[in-house]
């Protein structure tokens, strides 16, 4: 079942076309990467799927029904959740707190929200850490919580932002293992990556931008090995090089 | 050690304990006007109540949603002239007309206060600022409303129906710690519940807010309407005591200051934070006021203008050395 | 019209220590009000007439500003938004009632300037229209001081250096450059600036603690409609409002300008807070 489609999404800025007639989609129940070189507009598709940035041209559809434009809160009580690239923790409440707000997207009783987010935590892996106030939390802590807080809300779909950026290998395992439980509980997953031993093993298909177009969108194997994906991220003279044997 | 020890042995213990200060707490704000027998402490007392509750009502929209609003004071005035009006061209009891300028009060808050929502912090307490100026400008030049002279209310007999007390003004006093008992128990509720974390979410991060379902704008109008609504009730509260409002006096920028900054010296967006800094700011400038001979020498608004800029030093407020490591020790020792 | 010069010179002022450090400085007008007075202590203590007190005034309030800088305004930088905004605003009543106290509200002006109070005829579009000579000067000194910062700020090296801080401190640190110092000296050009006005003012306004009250009031308009941190823009601010005060003047009740000018500003602020020349916050 198609649960996320996007056709045709085009985000131009005064002048600078940040993403250039897109299509994705995204089925129920798959992990799909999403991965580009810097700057190539993938946290802008993001934004623009999640109704912080309206969009230039094109469409996005959930579950079959427009949601294109729709304002950031109305999408996430839709079912699409999203965290943030450069973690957006709020600072000043703890962390059981940060996921209390997530939860009361789907209720309004305080002792419901609360015992919602400390199973949430406990998903996550944070339960020592509930009464730690955000700002206070390591880099890695605050992007798990970010995760469990955009958990609480009961998403269907889960966008990821870079939910490996500035992890250690260890920490990096750890977050690998979140995402497949998250995946286990029948959550669809979005995932914008970097760091590549990370997307090859958890994703069923990898889609590429490159200066705002796609590229190339296949299965993990064919996409680390396409010629426009590696000139993409090394650079045409790189490509060139590599393709020339060389003389021991 | 003490997790080893079940719950429930420890509880009777800590709820004794608390509820016993807060019963003498009680019971001496209760006694105070007895205590304190002048005329003019009373009218102290009065005043810091009002603007303890008035700290409160700011506190809403300014500590806990993070949206400084520094107009405050016009929506004090709407309240005071709506019940004062009212009571004067229908014969409307002050009580009603209290909740009728809370109601008021709200409504045009609505109009003109939601475009400036989308602005952010200091553009926002700017254009509130200059929206104040706006109402009293109006005020003072409208003559329906009586113009720069203001509204003179009818004397009636005193009672609490006409809401009139001549011969002593402790019925304010009591009347005013009503007030303050409701909007402290409103607020306690309040942070508890789904809006109090969704105000605080608006606060620490607007983006953070939308991506898990909050729908901003609607949040902080709620919370500038619960804001607005009270600080009307205070300005009938007011009118009633003085029995006579104008612009100049009802709506300055300097009440509208008092109204933000006897919460923030207490604590921006904590419970007691207006019970702090309401009475050290209105005992410091009332009594400065009158022992420094008749109004005019500037004194009472300098100690006002020195707190203000002494607050940078303590950004959280006086409730800030109530947090403290040592003090959090002392407190769980006298819980039990 | 002519007040638009004026509001001007105090508006850049503002967008100058805004645009640099990032502190809304609330306490501008009272400062304006502390060079008035200076200026009337001056004439009224020593006799010396305004317009040489100038040459008096201005340092001085230039070191006012350094003074005030190092002990309060490098805490207010570093405070958060609400505080430091009660902070400058807390300032301003504090000095506005320290004037009070000091000197009581009377209000007071200066006589037997070397200016005046000639008037000169001016003809235009058939009617003749009285411009008086001190507006007249204390405009065109407002203009001059202006396009004086204007110059400093654009040409020479210390004032490119106060531009880099102001766009962007820790590049401009690491470009060498003492942002400290920076932040010091726009805060006391800033202050520097309004004693100007202020000076000029005593010519013909009269001077009382709460002056600075409307001016700062206006500067902050005058800085929105321009653009937060843009000279050109706090000018063209200062003039618009002159000429939207002028136009209030003429068409309705004269409280009722003060309304005008407050009702665009708060139209400007929604619809365009950067104002026109100015960057987003």
């Amino acid at each position: 079942m198609k649960l996320l489609e996007v056709k045709g999404l085009t985000k131009k800025f005064a002048g600078l076309v940040a993403n250039d007639s897109l299509d994705l989609e995204v089925n129920q129940g798959e992990i799909v990467g999403l991965i580009g070189p810097n700057g190539s507009g993938k946290t802008t598709f993001f934004n623009c799927i999640c109704g912080v940035y309206p969009v230039t041209k094109g469409s996005v559809r959930f579950e079959g029904k427009e949601i294109t434009n729709f304002p950031a809160h109305k999408i996430c009580k839709g079912g699409i959740a999203r965290t943030f690239q450069l973690v957006n923790t709020l600072m000043n409440m703890t962390a059981l707190e940060n996921v209390m707000v997530g939860a009361f997207c789907r209720t309004t009783n305080t002792n419901r929200a609360r015992e919602i987010a400390e199973g949430i935590l406990e998903f996550a892996g944070l339960p020592e850490k509930k009464d730690i106030l955000g700002g206070s939390l390591t880099i890695a802590d605050k992007k798990r919580l970010e995760v469990a807080r955009a958990l609480a809300t009961k998403p269907k779909l889960l966008l990821l932002d870079e939910a490996m950026a500035g992890l250690n290998p260890t920490e990096q395992k750890e977050a690998v293992e979140l995402i497949r439980r998250i995946q286990r509980e029948g959550i669809t997953l979005l995932v914008v990556e970097h760091v590549m031993q990370v997307i090859m093993p958890l994703c069923e298909r990898v889609v590429v931008l490159d200066a705002g177009k796609k590229i190339a969108a296949d299965v993990p194997e064919k996409i680390a090995n396409d010629e426009r994906v590696i000139k993409a991220y090394l650079g045409a003279r790189y490509y060139a090089k590599r393709a020339t044997p060389r003389s021991e | 050690m003490g997790r080893l020890k079940p719950l429930m042995v420890r509880q009777p213990r800590i709820f004794w304990r608390k509820n016993y200060i807060f019963a003498l707490a009680l019971a001496l704000l209760l006694a105070l006007p007895f205590i304190f027998t002048a005329r003019f402490q009373h009218h102290v007392m009065i005043k810091v109540l009002m603007f303890a509750f008035l700290g409160c009502a700011w506190n809403i929209i300014g500590g806990y949603t993070g949206q400084v609003a520094l107009g405050h004071a016009a929506f004090f005035g709407i309240g005071a002239y709506t019940s004062s009006l009212c009571y004067i061209w229908f014969g409307l009891n002050p009580w009603f007309g209290m909740l009728l300028g809370g109601i008021l009060a709200v409504a045009v808050s609505a109009v003109i206060n939601y475009p400036c929502f989308r602005l952010h912090g200091r553009y926002f307490a700017i254009a509130t600022l200059a929206l104040g100026m706006i109402i009293r400008l109006l005020f003072t030049n409208w003559r329906l409303v009586g113009g720069a002279l203001g509204v003179r209310l009818p004397l009636l007999p005193e009672s609490l129906w006409n809401f009139q007390f001549h011969t002593t003004k402790l019925p304010y006093y009591y009347i005013a710690l009503v007030l303050c008992a409701l909007i402290f128990a409103i607020l306690y509720k309040i942070e508890r519940s789904k809006l109090g974390f969704y105000f605080r979410a608006i606060k620490e991060s607007e983006e953070a807010a939308r991506s898990l379902g909050i729908d901003v704008a609607k949040y902080k109008l709620v919370a500038m309407s619960i804001s607005v609504f009270f600080t009307a009730m205070a300005g009938t509260l007011y009118a009633q005591y003085v029995l006579y409002i104008d612009p100049i006096s009802l709506m300055p920028l300097m009440t509208s200051i008092l109204i933000c900054v006897v919460p923030v010296l207490g604590g921006a967006g904590t419970l007691w934070g207006p019970a702090l800094g309401a009475p050290i700011l209105l005992i410091a400038i009332e009594y400065s006021r009158a022992w420094l001979g008749g109004g005019g020498r500037g004194v009472d608004y300098m100690i006002v203008g020195a707190i203000m800029v002494a607050i940078i030093f303590r950004p959280g407020g006086l409730t800030s050395f109530f947090q403290g490591p040592r003090f959090r020790q002392w407190w769980k020792r006298i819980r039990g | 019209m002519l007040w638009g010069a004026i509001y001007a010179l105090v508006a850049v002022g503002l967008s100058l220590i805004w645009g640099v450090m990032g502190v809304l400085n609330l306490a501008h007008g009272d400062f304006l009000m502390l060079g008035m007075f200076g200026a009337y202590w001056l004439a009224t203590l020593t006799g010396i007439d305004p317009l040489i007190g100038l040459l008096i005034v201005t340092p001085a309030m230039f070191m006012l500003g350094l003074g005030i800088y190092k002990s309060l305004i490098t805490r207010v930088v570093k405070a958060p938004r609400l505080t430091a905004l009660l902070a400058t605003f807390g300032l301003g009543i504090f000095l506005r009632n320290l004037a009070h106290f000091l000197w009581t509200a009377d209000y007071r002006l200066i006589g037997n300037t070397l200016v005046g109070d000639r008037v000169i005829t001016v003809s235009i579009l058939g009617g003749t229209n009285f411009i008086s000579v001190p507006k007249l000067l204390a405009a065109g000194g407002s203009l001059a001081a202006t396009a004086l910062l204007y110059w400093f700020i654009k040409r020479t090296k210390t004032g490119r250096a106060l531009q880099a801080t102001a766009m962007n401190r820790q590049a401009a640190a690491l470009m060498g450059i003492d942002t400290e110092r920076m932040y010091a000296l726009a805060y006391s050009l800033g202050i520097a600036c309004v004693g100007v006005a202020g000076v000029l003012l005593t010519n013909f306004f009269i001077i009382f603690p709460e002056v600075g009250v409307m001016f700062v009031l206006y500067a902050l308009v005058a800085v929105t409609i321009g653009g937060f941190g843009s000279i050109q823009g706090a000018l063209i601010g200062g003039l618009i409002i002159g000429l939207i005060e002028s136009i209030g003047g003429f068409v309705g009740i004269p409280a009722l300008k003060q309304v005008l000018v407050f009702a665009v500003f708060v139209i400007v602020v929604v619809l365009r807070p950067q104002g026109l020349f100015g960057w987003a916050d």
